[in-house]
């Protein structure tokens, strides 16, 4: 008979294998293409990495929330074409740079929001609610902007998400390792990360135990939403250009930073950090693809890979679990 | 001796002899023998947890036994799963129905063995569903059940009593010589009721012979031809009807020695502290009213589907009564949902554990701490890890919780000590009422009175508890007073002095 | 019992594609021979879309990957055609890929029990990924000969397209399978009530990848329809059309839980979508209301087909059960 672990060190255990694992994964990566393609070692290359990942990273601390709870949410690259739509929008018309982020901000949370009502007050799941709000995004998006493409952003405003602290490090990654601290911390030791892990292992014991699951689940797909616009907002200082076809490929790169991080469809089970080194990876892949001259259909094509195996292997170990524990009764 | 085990004499078409099944921890049924008799009504009596339910999964292919023999009709009997016992015409009315909600009544009849004809009658090719033809069936069949019931409406639509007709004239559409009924009669009306025995008799009379699971003593008087009464797991008694009487009914259910229990300390009671006053809510509980006093423990007694789960989240905020008051020391008060309750002292511990009251694959100390995280974490939203720790290490020692550590899987710990976790867990809330259902079931023997100990030590302190329970000789050891339900109504309240295993059924039933 | 034409929601939608379309004769240019003929040659794949989702959706399944199916589909269409090969050898080459491509989504969904939208999100960029990576120009074919596009062009009585009829042929073919046949029964039940299917003997896994594998057929159908009506092939043009498609089914009454509706009702959503995007570009709105159109659409009909209305005046506990369990 096997030594009763306890589950705090048999997660911890796993965990550390795991991420351990998926940190030799990143770092074997960096080596991969800097073997490649020997200017991917230089400094302001790699911290370039790191810039490139900030709106991904973001999405990607809220969709492991709501990962967590057994849930997904698909509507998040249409959001963001959303708010960033609407900033060029009111930006383009009114010149007010304060008017334009916080309009563009409040469509972000109002988008989340309506996922959280949906998802929390009628028993429509996540996935169709998404998907739904998904086209509906788009397309407002669509409608709002036309066949405008906005730009002409002011300096200042680039320089928010552009500026590169020390002349090294992009700024996006100081706000994504603010958020990814504060995310953490919640997650792994707080209240809220305790009951979004009861939510995805079993609802209604959080129910019995007087817990608002419901209050739960809206605030996290508004604060999706708000991750969504802060997302944009970043991408906007970045590309100085809002177009409607920003939506596209965020989403897989979200979730399968995600899913790659640890965090299980099924819910009850992820980690913050899984997430954090899954979007290290993910724009480690990017700027290596980009430097060696690959499309982003292929960058895309391989992640979408990484994804189903990512899935595939964790549905195996799964299984393997729990047949060995059968085996041992 | 009994009069009713023979391999011969009226044609048997059923024989079980010496089958035994155990599950991990329990024993459920233990050398049952029985047999069933061509168009006869045979009832199978017992207690919750008596076994008849495992004895009907047996029977029907969902379970294997671990010995003993099956025959029918003379042949000995394997049945590998649900679909052979069909095609060997046997069939079970469930309790809850296994019909497609979203298809037609038609569609549910033939589901799985529809009834086809070749597309082109002279070259036998192309098997498509011959509709025609189950139409006649269903026809038939309903004919003889002496119903109308259009083919064509969507089952989600029919009453729960159309719905039970429409799994019985499933079961039919087999051809089914054997018809086990398990607890018809639950969800119906007294009116939808007689309609059931009616198309009972019609059956009777076209040779079905059926099985009648019930504890519905009034009913298998008016059904059945013949009564077996088991009990743990194990036969009893079997009898012809006309031969029999309530009273010895009851007495055969009954009977097992008061052992292995703690006794029950002497606790001052105290004043009226929880009032529950004509709480209704439908389709089931009708106007019930409750006192409970400080340092009491309120046994609530019933067969299954008396109602006590549903009045128990009635007066906790679990969901809403359409009518009646809640009293807390005086005060009349109004939940709007269970944390309300909480706040107010009161806890429920489900009798589903693992659905409602752990999270299973979280550690002890986690579930400990459910409800407590809002105070754990009052300030930053962070939580205390050092006095989660000190928390659940108090209730592990208190409960004598057997796991290494806090940290340990709820998973892994045995029915028991799960059952001291879920405990732990509503007591950590400091409640001044508890309302336990079910507590020890599904719980060995030791781990029982330790169990029985802690609650006997709450009243002590002056906690006021109101228990749920199966277990007569539990709730009789246990309480200071009965309150005896029956299709949500309550049927009567015996004091401490009153109690016995036979007047508590003399109500129930 | 006379059967009665009862106001099934079917009918209703009948109706109402009627009323739209005699709503768009008097008002616009859809009357013409023009008109008719560009409605029934656009409208041809898209109901076979919708069938195709309708049968994955009743099984409580997604399939999100349906439009990059159908640009591998169409793909093999074209260049088997460039190629030299007669409809009758790339068609049915086209119809495998959507069943190969389809058949993997249902594996993996069914063996690794992974939820088939995650499955079909990613194979979706997978899909995509591909064209751009192994396909010569992604996959861009043009100057597509007549060996190709005299199917797509051709139409009987002046008027009906033959890719229509061909349509019409296999949408009634499916009804008619889903109607009269055990694997249709064994759809539904496998989506309504997993453990009830499996007491009654059907193998909910093996149900579900034969889906699948259908779906992929339809998909290998509706795709090459489509291809063979321009001269040009474009896969990754068809990326996102099974919003289109779910949105039809939606419309037509198929339940996004799984365990119901009527291929039929999915035809009249297809042709409801169609005339309702038709009719918005008549009136002056751009092709992108479409897809906030879409979002609004599914979001309502869901809600109406999710909500159980008599659940408001019971006051039951507050358990629980997410993603659809029974």
């Amino acid at each position: 008979m096997e030594q009763p672990i306890s589950v705090q060190q048999r997660r911890r255990g796993f965990r550390i294998t795991y991420q351990t694992a998926l940190f030799s994964l990143l770092v074997f990566l960096i080596a991969l293409f800097g073997v490649l393609q020997p200017v991917f070692f230089a400094p302001d290359v790699l911290f370039n990495v790191t810039a490139i990942i900030g709106e991904i990273g973001i999405m990607a601390l809220a969709m492991t929330f709501i990962i967590t709870t057994g849930g997904i949410d698909l509507s998040v690259g249409y959001n963001l074409q959303l708010c960033a739509v609407i900033f060029g929008s009111v930006y383009t018309s009114s010149h007010n740079l304060t008017l334009a982020i916080l309009l563009s901000v409040a469509t972000g949370i109002l988008c989340g929001f309506l996922n959280g009502i949906i998802i929390s007050r009628t028993r429509i799941p996540p996935l169709v609610t998404t998907l739904a709000t998904m086209s509906l995004f788009r397309g407002v998006s669509m409608i709002v902007a036309g066949t405008n493409t906005y730009s002409g952003f002011p300096d200042g405003f680039k320089q928010i998400s552009t500026i590169n602290l020390f002349d090294v490090i992009p700024i996006q990654f100081i706000y994504f390792i603010v958020l990814f601290a504060v995310f953490n911390l919640f997650y792994s030791r707080g209240r809220l990360g305790r009951n979004l892990k009861g939510i995805g292992f079993n609802e209604n014991a959080l129910i019995f135990s007087g817990i608002d699951t419901k209050r739960n689940l809206l605030f996290i797909y508004t604060l999706s939403g708000l991750m969504c616009a802060l997302a944009a907002l970043i991408y906007l200082g970045r590309l100085s250009a809002a177009t409607t076809s920003m939506g596209n490929d965020l989403n897989l790169q979200v979730v399968t930073a995600v899913v790659l991080g640890g965090t299980s469809i099924m819910g009850g089970i992820g980690s913050v950090t899984g997430t954090f080194i899954g979007v290290l990876i993910i724009g480690v892949l990017r700027k290596g693809f980009t430097l060696l001259n690959f499309s982003g259909n292929i960058f895309n094509f391989t992640l979408g890979v990484m994804l189903i195996v990512a899935l595939i292997v964790f549905a195996w170990l799964e299984e393997r679990k729990k047949t060995a524990g059968r085996k041992s009764k | 001796m009994d009069s009713g085990i023979a391999s011969s004499g009226p044609e048997v078409v059923l024989h079980l002899e010496g089958i035994t099944k155990s599950f991990p921890g329990v024993r459920a049924l233990s050398g049952m023998t029985i047999d069933l008799r061509r168009a006869e009504v045979h009832a199978i009596c017992g207690e919750n947890g008596a076994g008849k339910s495992t004895l009907m999964k047996i029977i029907t292919g969902i379970y294997k036994p671990d010995s003993g023999q099956m025959k029918l009709g003379g042949q000995p009997l394997d049945i590998k799963n649900p679909n052979e016992a069909y095609a060997r015409g046997i069939a079970i009315i469930f309790q809850e129905t296994s019909l497609f909600p979203d298809l037609t009544v038609l569609e549910n009849l033939f589901m799985g063995h529809e009834l086809k004809r070749p597309l082109f009658d002279s070259l036998r090719l192309f098997p498509i569903l011959d509709y025609p033809a189950m139409r006649r069936k269903s026809a038939e069949i309903f004919g003889k059940l002496g119903m109308s019931v259009d083919l064509d409406a969507k089952v989600a639509n029919l009453g729960v009593a159309t719905k039970q007709m429409v799994e019985i004239a499933k079961a039919l559409t087999f051809e089914s010589s054997i018809l086990i009924l398990d607890e018809p009669t639950a969800a119906l009306t007294n009116k939808e009721v007689d309609t059931l025995f009616e198309t009972i008799r019609k059956l009777q009379a076209q040779g079905v012979s059926m099985l009648y699971i019930s504890h519905r003593l009034d009913e298998i008087f008016q059904i059945a031809d013949r009564v077996t009464v088991i009990r743990d797991g194990e036969h009893i008694h079997t009898e012809e009807v006309a031969k029999v009487t309530k009273d010895e009914l009851v007495s055969w259910m009954v009977g097992r020695t008061l052992h292995n229990l703690y006794p029950k300390g002497e606790v001052e009671i105290g004043e009226v502290i929880f009032e529950a006053r004509g709480i209704s809510q439908s389709p089931l509980l009708k106007g019930i009213d409750l006192q409970l006093r400080r340092g009491e423990i309120l046994g609530l007694s019933g067969l299954a589907g008396a109602g006590r789960t549903e009045l128990s989240l009635a007066l906790c905020g679990l969901s809403r009564p359409d009518s009646g008051q809640v009293f807390i020391d005086g005060k009349k008060l109004h939940f709007a949902n269970y944390r309300q309750a909480m706040d107010h002292g009161m806890v429920y511990i489900s009798e589903d554990r693992q659905k409602y009251g752990l999270i299973v694959p979280m550690s002890v100390s986690e579930n400990i701490t459910l409800p407590l995280l809002r105070s754990l974490s009052r300030k930053t939203g962070i939580i205390d890890s050092q006095s989660e720790r000190r928390i659940s290490g108090e209730y592990m020692e208190r409960l004598a919780i057997k796991a290494p550590s806090g940290d340990f899987v709820v998973n892994n710990l045995s029915g028991g000590n799960q059952q001291k976790v879920s405990v732990a867990k509503a007591l950590a809330t400091a409640p001044r009422i508890l309302i336990l259902d079910e507590p020890t079931r599904g719980v060995d023997v030791g781990a029982k009175s330790e169990i029985h100990r802690i609650i006997s030590n709450l009243a002590a302190e002056g906690k006021s508890i109101i228990m749920i329970s199966s277990d007569l000789p539990e709730i009789i050891s246990m309480s200071d007073r009965v309150i005896v339900m029956k299709n949500g109504l309550k049927m009567g309240e015996l004091s401490r002095a009153e109690l016995s295993q036979e007047r508590i059924l003399q109500l129930a039933l | 019992m006379k059967k009665r034409i009862t106001l099934t929601r079917e009918f209703i939608l009948g109706l109402i594609v009627l009323a739209f379309m005699i709503f768009l004769a008097l008002t616009t240019q859809f009357a013409t021979r023009n008109g008719l003929f560009s409605m029934m040659l656009d409208v041809s794949p898209t109901i076979l879309g919708a069938i195709a989702l309708s049968l994955v959706i009743f099984t409580g399944n997604i399939d999100i990957s349906a439009g990059t199916i159908l640009g591998f589909v169409s793909y093999t269409a074209g260049e088997l055609a460039i190629l030299g090969a007669p409809i009758w050898l790339f068609a049915p080459a086209a119809f495998v890929v959507g069943v190969l491509l389809s058949g993997l989504n249902g594996y993996i969904t069914v063996r690794f029990k992974v939820p088939s939208i995650v499955v079909t999100l990613a194979m979706n960029m997978v899909h995509l990924g591909f064209y751009a990576t192994f396909l010569h120009n992604s996959g861009w074919l043009e100057n597509l000969g007549d060996n190709f596009t005299w199917f797509g062009r051709g139409q009987v009585f002046g008027i009906i397209p033959f890719i229509f009829i061909v349509s019409i042929a296999v949408a009634a073919l499916f009804m008619f399978i889903m109607k009269f046949s055990k694997f249709g029964k064994s759809v539904y039940a496998v989506g309504g009530n997993r453990q009830a299917a499996i007491y009654a003997g059907i193998n909910p896994d093996g149900t579900v990848i034969k889906v699948f594998l259908v779906e992929g057929l339809l998909l290998g159908i509706a795709g090459t329809l489509k291809a063979v009506t321009r001269s040009d092939v474009l896969p990754s043009s068809f990326q996102g059309r099974e919003m289109t498609y779910i949105a039809a089914a939606i419309v037509g009454g198929v339940n996004i839980m799984g365990g119901s509706g009527k291929l039929l009702g999915a035809v009249f959503g297809a042709l409801l979508v169609y005339l309702l995007s038709t009719a918005m570009i008549y009136l002056g709105f751009q092709d992108y209301f479409q897809y906030a159109l879409q979002g609004i659409i599914i979001l309502v009909a869901v809600f109406i087909t999710v909500t159980d209305f008599s659940a408001w005046r019971k006051k039951r506990p507050t358990v629980i059960a997410r993603r659809g369990e029974n």
